[in-house]
């Protein structure tokens, strides 16, 4: 599985890789978290637990069970540490401990490290029979949480070894050592793979998106914080200059009762235009956005708010500049005016897609450089090698240089 | 800090490699007030990092270090900005010193404006970090000059920065390991110094390599000349 890689990321994140594999061969690892599949940590899962045992590392993986109820609440307090208000009551607390109860004794939770991921499992932690390094991997962004839920979720992370978060700017401040694991893509994946142009054009000739001038794009929810409107208005600009198509490609948003009323409203104000193509895909259209990005010219990301927003490094991956909205870790993965632009308006947004459709070496040029600013740092390889870094670092931790022979 | 020293004179140059291992401290500044008061107390391996190692990440453009870039992208403090920027960290014999300069910077232009700016959205605040370096050896070494060249043109760019950058800390009299190791191992004493002439605030990584493969082509050129003349 491993060796897929080769050729594709870095033979550094390869070679270290197998040396850190090397130092950990026989510790069992395992991983904990609230489905098997569905959302982006059960996708993470399904290809990095397989690749821990190739390396010589005993590695499990656990999930929890619930009922319609406890889901109920997670999301609940999902949302709420992403800053929404919920009303969470006292009995739906005491249900999800009671869920993790019955789970932490059903469960085989030995290992030398116990990965846990995002809040659903959290309370295993209480586990009377635990065992190990405990490590809660929390992926969501905690910058602004409401503060009842941060006050519970904290008194249950503060019992971790350690935590594991996204980028700083989503962590808390805890008495454990913090680690920042960047998120990142699969270059194998359905969605990223490499397409023939054969399966590229099959795409476009399905959703008739025409191919004799250039296709701009957003990948995304029909959510306000995505800023569709802003995107079509943008286009709009554009096109006074240069003739081009506009596709507004995204998922409908089933938790989310507000995303109907956004897709209604995006519709409504591209009436009239058949050069915009507003398409509604169902779950798990992996190759379609994979055609997508891959036809595109330039690609949108032009979010008011934003979690880390992979959909960037997935365009980019692609060889394509990306114009994003300076928010959330939309600025991790574009260096302004290098692997594409950064911005702050519609006005700006529109200003860079003309210099970029106005100016093909730039755009070649800034897309070979997006390519490789993600082979270097969006990779699953490169995620994969950081999880056994911070393995090896808990076995270390006064040490800030650890050589490895 | 952890050290770990290369021989000076050993006669087999081991490139070795490194990653960064981001960890955060939890703490973060959103006023020039704030980050003041945090740079005080941050620990020496975090204002390492903010400094020294922005240069691993090849971001070089208009900033040097992540405390001008932060106040130039965030605060919008661009004289400041450019203050910051011209610390050249590889200068300072050590941090405390380091951490001084951005210091007194930072509280000369406080005193200047003394209404600094302020971020008000969460996730634009300056976040303190700090960083577990692993080092790992490559396939690579190198016992003459002709290995070495050919060896510095297929290594990792890690490879570079942990060599040229890192050296200057590492080893004492802030020279990097390959100016050592051509001077002290091969007696190149000329290639040596042109290799720690190179300033590395005027160079990506890709360039620095550009630049020492030349300097050594140039000396192996030379080399065959007078043999050639013998």
């Amino acid at each position: 599985m491993i060796s897929g890689y080769e050729g594709t990321s870095p033979e550094r994140d390869l070679e270290f890789l197998k040396v850190l594999g090397e130092k950990l061969s026989g510790r069992s690892v395992l991983n904990v978290n609230s489905t098997k599949s569905g959302g982006g940590v059960a996708e993470l899962l399904n290809r990095i637990v397989p690749m821990l045992g190739e390396l010589g590392l005993d590695a499990r993986w656990e999930v929890i069970r619930g009922d319609a109820d406890f889901f109920d609440m997670t999301k609940k307090l999902h949302n709420s540490l992403q800053g929404n208000r919920e009303h969470i009551t006292y009995e739906m607390w005491e249900h999800y401990y009671q869920v993790n109860r019955r789970n932490a004794e059903r469960l085989d939770l030995k290992a030398d490290f116990v990965f846990v991921h995002d809040p659903q499992p959290l309370p295993l932690i209480k586990n009377p029979k635990r065992e190990g390094t405990w490590i809660w991997r929390c992926h969501i962004d905690m910058s602004s949480p409401q503060k009842n839920a941060l006050r519970r979720v904290s008194t249950l992370s503060r019992l971790y070894d350690a935590a594991v978060f996204s980028v700083a700017g989503f962590a808390m401040q805890m008495p454990m050592p913090e680690y920042i694991v960047l998120p990142s893509i699969d270059p194998l994946s359905e969605k990223n793979r490499e397409l023939s142009a054969e399966e590229i054009f099959a795409v476009a000739a399905r959703f008739g998106i025409p191919q004799d001038r250039p296709v701009l794009l957003q990948v995304s929810r029909f959510d306000r914080f995505k800023d569709p409107i802003g995107v079509i208005k943008t286009y709009r600009l554009v096109k006074k200059y240069n003739d081009c198509i506009l596709v507004l490609a995204g998922s409908p948003a089933t938790d989310d009762p507000e995303g109907a009323r956004v897709l209604e409203e995006v519709k409504e104000f591209a009436k009239g235009d058949p050069d915009i193509k507003i398409l509604l895909l169902p779950p798990f259209s992996d190759k379609e956005i994979n055609a997508l990005q891959r036809m595109a010219a330039i690609v949108f990301q032009k979010s008011l708010r934003e979690g880390f927003g992979l959909t960037v490094s997935e365009a980019m991956w692609k060889g394509k500049p990306v114009i994003g909205g300076a928010v959330g870790g939309i600025p991790y993965q574009i260096i302004n005016g290098m692997t594409g632009f950064l911005i702050y308006s519609v006005e700006g947004a529109a200003f860079r897609a003309r210099q970029l459709l106005n100016n093909e070496d730039m755009l070649r040029r800034m897309g070979e450089q997006a390519m490789e600013h993600v082979r270097n740092n969006f990779l699953i390889t490169r995620q994969l090698r950081d999880y056994l870094s911070v393995l090896v670092s808990l076995e270390n931790r006064e040490k800030t240089l650890i050589e490895l022979v | 800090m952890d050290q770990a020293r290369l021989v000076p004179d050993d006669p087999v140059f081991d490139f070795r490699q490194c990653m960064k291992l981001l960890k955060s401290t939890g703490k973060k500044a959103s006023s020039l007030n704030e980050l003041m008061r945090l740079i005080r107390v941050a620990s020496d391996n975090s204002i390492y990092h903010h400094t020294h190692e922005y240069f691993f990440r090849g971001r070089i453009l208009e900033y040097t270090n992540d405390f001008a870039r932060w106040v130039g992208e965030n605060l919008e403090a661009h004289v400041l900005a450019e203050n910051l920027s011209v610390i050249d960290p590889f200068r300072h014999g050590s941090i405390a010193s380091l951490r001084d300069e951005l210091l007194n910077k930072i509280e000369a232009y406080i005193k200047k404006f003394p209404s600094p700016g302020k971020v008000f959205s969460p996730g634009e605040e300056f976040f303190f970090q700090e960083t577990v370096t692993f080092v790992f050896p490559t396939e690579y070494s190198a016992s003459s000059l002709e290995e070495f060249v050919e060896a510095l043109k297929k290594v990792d760019d890690s490879s570079i920065y942990w060599h040229f950058y890192e050296g200057r800390v590492r080893v004492e009299g802030g020279v990097n390991d390959f100016s050592n190791w051509v001077g002290d191992s091969l007696g190149l004493g000329g290639l040596s110094d042109q290799i720690s002439s190179i300033d590395p605030f005027m160079h990506s990584i890709g360039s620095i390599r550009e630049q020492i493969t030349g300097y050594c082509a140039r000396e192996l050129e030379k080399g065959k000349k007078e043999g050639a003349a013998v």
